[in-house]
């Protein structure tokens, strides 16, 4: 009992050893999952019909891509300082910090509109083929996850707490994982 | 609250991180010439090993799993692991089937 009270969650069973919110390791492991299944669907097709996925691929700029995951990966550096800002007790920098990630957020969200019109622009839709069927559908997923992730993060600048801070920057962190694994998939391997 | 990474620690890992980014970029030969052909099996390597070990220290880092038990810990990193395998796997039968 005295080593459960030591664990960050003391009370939640097997979850008691993860820092943050259970429930949001909880919610991270099942996308994880579920990206995981798609990544190794996406894998496995272009294992069928390389020629198509690789022709396909080339229509896409991985320099965008590439700009993006550094934009994402700086927000999450800036979610993660609102989190020892919070932790600190100081709220104001918190705040500018969340600010800081929302805005790179927004900034993601930008250069992924702009790829998307490019592409639709080109006569490039889901329907096209398998691989743009993929791109659409996996991009268009993790963009549901950001644009999710900075309603969280508007939320808990209003609302700001350590605990709800905490567990919105564990769900913005999830959007990093995710796209760290998503875009060298999509726009690098070849 | 847990012991939180502090801001040393994550600058670091931000600096690892974007690093990686554009080693994987540089890797992935993005002139339109080599866009052309396959990645050398090195590169292709290169790039899933650089997604590999982004995605642990954002793990690690980022969501601060470093602070979590072993098991909790060797649980996502064998996830992610499987995760890594699957897309190599589907990688190398498009290189050896297609």
């Amino acid at each position: 009992m005295s080593n459960d009270r030591a664990l960050p969650n003391p009370g939640w069973g097997p979850l008691a050893a993860l820092p943050g919110n259970p429930l949001m390791w909880v919610l991270i492991l099942s996308e994880l999952l579920v990206f995981a299944a798609f990544f190794a669907l996406y894998a496995w097709q272009r294992a069928a019909d390389p020629a198509l996925f690789d022709a396909a691929q080339r229509q896409l700029d991985p320099l965008t891509g590439g700009l993006n995951t550094l934009v994402l990966l700086t927000s999450g550096l800036a979610a993660a300082l609102a989190v020892e800002a919070i932790a600190a007790g100081r709220r104001r920098r918190a705040r500018r910090w969340l600010g800081a990630a929302l805005g790179l957020g927004a900034v993601f969200c930008a250069v992924k509109g702009v790829e998307y019109a490019d592409k639709l622009g080109a006569g490039l839709t889901p329907e096209t083929n398998l691989f743009f069927g993929f791109y659409y559908g996996l991009t268009a997923f993790h963009f549901a996850h950001v644009l999710f992730g900075m309603a969280l993060l508007a939320l808990v600048t209003w609302r700001l707490s350590t605990a709800n801070v905490e567990t919105a920057a564990a769900f913005w962190h999830l959007v990093d994982l995710i796209w760290v694994l998503l875009y060298p998939l999509l726009y690098l391997l070849r | 609250m847990t012991t939180l990474p502090g801001p040393r620690r994550l600058l670091i890992t931000w600096a690892s991180l974007m690093a990686l980014t554009l080693i994987s970029m540089a890797s992935a030969r993005l002139d339109p010439a080599a866009r052309a052909q396959a990645l050398p099996l090195w590169s292709a390597g290169l790039v899933l090993l650089a997604g590999g070990f982004k995605a642990h220290r954002v793990l690690m880092v980022y969501l601060n799993l470093r602070a979590a038990g072993s098991a909790w810990r060797g649980a996502f990193v064998g996830l992610l692991a499987l995760t890594l395998t699957l897309i190599a796997g589907g990688y190398l039968a498009a290189r050896w089937l297609g």
